[in-house]
C-alpha cells in the first residue's frame, strides 16, 4: 500500500507538474531573451539617433555654415523584430548655463520597452517638442534649420 | 509494486535532470547571443562616440583657450571642419600615462606628458579636464568607460651619433612600420652660447634637407663639441601631406639641475618656470639657474619663426634660498601653436635647454586620456586619422561597458 501511495499520490503529480513546468520555463527564458534583444536594439537605435542629432548640430553650428535647412535621413531600422517604435525629445530642466541637455526617448510600440539617451547641445538650439519620430514612417528624418541669428531649430519629421 | 515505484522515481529524477540540463544549456546559448549583441552595441557606440568627440568643438567652442570647465566635450578645432582637432583642447586633457607632478611651492598638481629629458608638457590640474568630467559631459557616466589615444602617425626621431667635435645628429623619419625615403625636412638648431652673459643667449640655425633612401639624414655642425655644449634641435618632416615632428635637447653633462616649464593658465597664456629641485625635492641644498626663453612658431610651410616674448623673457629660479621667489612667469605671446624654448645657465661652463609645446601638435606629442582598458572584459576599439595643426595623428578610442554583459530583465 505505501508503494501505491508514493506512486500515485506523489510521483505521478510530480511528473505531470514537470510536463507543465518545462514549457513554462522555456517560455520564460524565451521572453527574457526576446526582451533583452529588443531592449539592446532599441538602446542602440536611441544612441544612434542621439549621435546624429549631436553631429548635425555640431556641423550646423560652425560659423562657416550659413542659414538654411538640412534634412538628415536617419538610417535606423523601421521596426525591431516586427514592432515599430516611436520617439520624442525634450530639454532637461536642469542644465549648465551655456548648454542644454536634450533627452531622447524611444518606445517600442506594443511593449513596455523604453530606451533613453541624452545629448549636450549649445544654448542656441531650439527643439520642436511636438515633433514625434515614427520608425515606420516612409520619411522619418531629422530636420535642422539654422536661422540668420545663429539659432538652430531641430525636430523629427514623419508621416504618422 | 516496489519496482513500479522505483520506475516512477527514476523517471521523475531523469525528467528533472533533463529539465535542469535543458534550462542550463538554453540559458547559456541565450547568454552568448545577448553578449554578442551587447558587444555589437558597444562597437557601434564606440564609433558614434569617437565621431562625437572628433567632429564637435565642444561647448564653448574655444574651451581649449580658456580656463573654465566646458559644458560640452569635443576636440575639433573650431576654426575648421571635419577631422581637424584643436591643439589646445588636447593640451587640456589629463594625461593617463604620465605620473602627475606635484609642485609644493604653488601647492598644485600638474598633468604630465614628458617625452624624454628636456621635453615637457605639464598642465595645472586646475586647468586640465579629467576623465570623470569628460564622461559626464559625454553623457556616458556609469554606462561606458573609455580611453582615447592621440598619437602621431609620422615618427621623427633625432639621435646624437657623434662624440666630441663636430656634432653630428641623425634624423630618422618613419611612417606606420616603414621608413620614409626622400622626405623633406625643415629644422631649427638652437645653440646656447657660452660666455659671460648673465642670461644665456643662443644662436638659431634654420635649414631644410631631405632624407636619404633609408629614410634618414645626418646633420653635421662643425666647431661644436657635442658633449660640452648645450643645444636643441626641432625637425619637421613628412610626405604626401602627412607631417610629423621630432626634437632633441642636450645639456652640459655635469649639470644636474634644469628648469621646468609648467602651464599655469590657458586664458592668460601664462607659463611658470620652476627649478627642477623645487619640483622634485631631490636635489642639493642651494642652487640658482638663470634662464632665457624664446618662442618659435610654425609657419604654414613648417618653417620656424621666432616671436619675441615680452616681460619675463629672462629671469632666474632658485632653490633653497630662503623666501626668495622660486619661479618665473612667462606669457606666451600668441595663440599660434609653437614651441617654448628655455635655455638656462648655472655657471660659465654649465648650460642647458628645455622645450615645451604650446599646442600639443607643435612637438607632435601624443596624449592618452581616460580610464584603463586592460582589466575590462571586452573592449571595442575604433580609430580615425586626424590632423592637429597640420600634423598627422591617429585617434583611437577604446570603449567598454560598465553595465556588465548579462541578460537584461
Amino acid at each position: 500500500m505505501p508503494q501505491i501511495t508514493i506512486e500515485y499520490m506523489i510521483m505521478i503529480p510530480l511528473l505531470i507538474l514537470q510536463i507543465f513546468l518545462f514549457p513554462l520555463t522555456a517560455g520564460w527564458i524565451m521572453n527574457t531573451w526576446t526582451e533583452s534583444r529588443q531592449t539592446l536594439a532599441l538602446q542602440e537605435t536611441a544612441s544612434y539617433v542621439g549621435s546624429s542629432i549631436h553631429q548635425v548640430y555640431s556641423a550646423l553650428n560652425h560659423e562657416s555654415i550659413s542659414a538654411g535647412a538640412v534634412t538628415n535621413q536617419l538610417e535606423v531600422p523601421s521596426s525591431i523584430e516586427g514592432y515599430p517604435y516611436a520617439g520624442n525629445a525634450s530639454f532637461r530642466d536642469a542644465a549648465p548655463e551655456d548648454a542644454q541637455i536634450l533627452d531622447i526617448t524611444l518606445s517600442l510600440l506594443g511593449s513596455r520597452i523604453v530606451a533613453t539617451t541624452s545629448v549636450t547641445l549649445g544654448s542656441n538650439v531650439g527643439w520642436d517638442i511636438d515633433s514625434i519620430f515614427m520608425s515606420n514612417s516612409s520619411y522619418s528624418s531629422l530636420i535642422a534649420e539654422k536661422m540668420a541669428n545663429g539659432t538652430i531649430l531641430l525636430s523629427f519629421e514623419g508621416d504618422n | 509494486m516496489v519496482s513500479s515505484s522505483i520506475d516512477h522515481m527514476v523517471a521523475v529524477t531523469v525528467f528533472l535532470a533533463a529539465t535542469l540540463l535543458f534550462i542550463g544549456l538554453f540559458n547559456q546559448t541565450i547568454q552568448t547571443a545577448v553578449i554578442y549583441q551587447r558587444h555589437k552595441a558597444t562597437a557601434t557606440k564606440a564609433s558614434d562616440l569617437l565621431d562625437n568627440m572628433l567632429l564637435s568643438p565642444g561647448i564653448p567652442v574655444n574651451w581649449g583657450q580658456i580656463n573654465g570647465t566646458p559644458t560640452g566635450f569635443g576636440l575639433q578645432d573650431p576654426e575648421f571642419t571635419q577631422y581637424k582637432l584643436s591643439p589646445y583642447s588636447l593640451m587640456r586633457l589629463t594625461s593617463f600615462s604620465g605620473t602627475p607632478v606635484y609642485y609644493p611651492r604653488t601647492g598644485t598638481t600638474y598633468s604630465n606628458i614628458t617625452m624624454g629629458f628636456g621635453n615637457f608638457l605639464l598642465v595645472s590640474s586646475a586647468q586640465a579636464i579629467n576623465y570623470s568630467t569628460a564622461r559626464n559631459l559625454l553623457g556616458i557616466n556609469g554606462k561606458y568607460g573609455f580611453q582615447l589615444t592621440i598619437s602621431p602617425i609620422i615618427t621623427v626621431s633625432v639621435t646624437k651619433i657623434s662624440s666630441g667635435t663636430p656634432l653630428k645628429l641623425s634624423i630618422n623619419v618613419a611612417g606606420a612600420g616603414s621608413s620614409l625615403p626622400y622626405a623633406p625636412i625643415s629644422y631649427c638648431f638652437i645653440l646656447v652660447n657660452k660666455g659671460n652673459n648673465q642670461y644665456p643667449s643662443f644662436t638659431t640655425v634654420y635649414d631644410n634637407t631631405y632624407t636619404n633612401a633609408a629614410g634618414s639624414v645626418e646633420l653635421t655642425f662643425s666647431g661644436i663639441d657635442g658633449e660640452s655644449y648645450s643645444y636643441a634641435l626641432i625637425a619637421y618632416a613628412g610626405i604626401s601631406g602627412l607631417k610629423g615632428a621630432g626634437y632633441f635637447t642636450h645639456s652640459s653633462e655635469d649639470l644636474e639641475e634644469y628648469v621646468v616649464p609648467m602651464v599655469d593658465s590657458f586664458e592668460d597664456r601664462r607659463v611658470l618656470i620652476a627649478h627642477s629641485w623645487a619640483v622634485h625635492e631631490d636635489g642639493g641644498s642651494n642652487s640658482e639657474l638663470k634662464y632665457n626663453a624664446t618662442f618659435v612658431i610654425l609657419a604654414n610651410d613648417f618653417t620656424l619663426r621666432e616671436v619675441p616674448i615680452g616681460v619675463g623673457r629672462v629671469g632666474h629660479v632658485v632653490y633653497g634660498q630662503g623666501t626668495e621667489k622660486a619661479w618665473g612667469n612667462i606669457t606666451i605671446p600668441t595663440y599660434n601653436p609653437g614651441i617654448l624654448v628655455v635655455t638656462y645657465r648655472k655657471s660659465a661652463t654649465q648650460y642647458g635647454a628645455v622645450m615645451m609645446p604650446w599646442g600639443l601638435s607643435a612637438m607632435a606629442f601624443p596624449v592618452t586620456f581616460g580610464g584603463d582598458p586592460s582589466q575590462q572584459e571586452w573592449v571595442a576599439t575604433d580609430m580615425r586619422h586626424v590632423t592637429v595643426d597640420g600634423i598627422a595623428y591617429q585617434a583611437k578610442l577604446a570603449l567598454w561597458s560598465l553595465e556588465g554583459y548579462q541578460v537584461i530583465n
